[in-house]
């Protein structure tokens, strides 16, 4: 089995290591039913 | 998503090299309203800054999530003036996914950066050459038009 993707869930921490690492964010609104 | 798209080796491989991946709830807030949610899967392409360069609705198999993302990662270099940069990533898509929907886009793009880097006007011809010859169908056939008698 592949790595699973290893999700944020707060967008100011995401944003934060998106600067650090020089990568864009995929934000996924997503419904969890 | 979930079922089949993410846990693709490809998908998660590409997303983990290349991406922070972020997942909020449909109706967390202030982001839902922020991004206008109404529906899922609605995905997003965002710079550090949190600024929108690119956005989808509806599911995506495999190959055409990693184009879309591959699409957005271009547009972000495009959109800050990075235009050497976004003419390899538009490349290497089309390149590599030629036949995705995220690909007549991406030969539009290319043509644009490649003008914006050179100011010169053979891209764009070349842009609108090539999405009537392998796009026509798409609407960004029409986009192309104005540049053919360049």
């Amino acid at each position: 089995m592949p790595e699973a993707i290893s999700w944020q869930t707060k967008m100011d921490e995401a944003l934060a290591k998106a600067e650090q690492q020089s990568r864009p964010v995929l934000l996924d609104f997503f419904n969890p039913g | 998503m979930d079922a089949v798209t993410y846990p693709n080796k490809k998908v998660s491989e590409y997303v983990t090299e290349n991406f922070v991946p972020l997942r909020i709830g449909h109706d967390e807030q202030p982001y839902a309203d922020q991004f206008l949610v109404k529906w899922t899967p609605k995905l997003y392409v965002l710079d550090y800054k949190g600024a929108a360069h690119h956005d989808a609705l509806g599911f995506f198999p495999p190959d055409e999530l990693v184009a879309f993302l591959h699409l957005g990662r271009a547009k972000m270099a495009f959109n800050n003036d990075l235009f050497e940069d976004a003419v390899k990533l538009f490349e290497k898509l089309l390149l590599e996914s030629p036949a995705s929907g995220s690909a007549p886009e991406a030969v539009f793009l290319h043509g644009v950066s490649n003008f914006k880097k050179n100011h010169e006007a053979a891209p764009l011809k070349e842009v609108y050459r090539r999405l009537k010859l392998e796009y026509s169908q798409t609407s960004w056939a029409q986009r192309g038009f104005p540049y053919w008698n360049l």
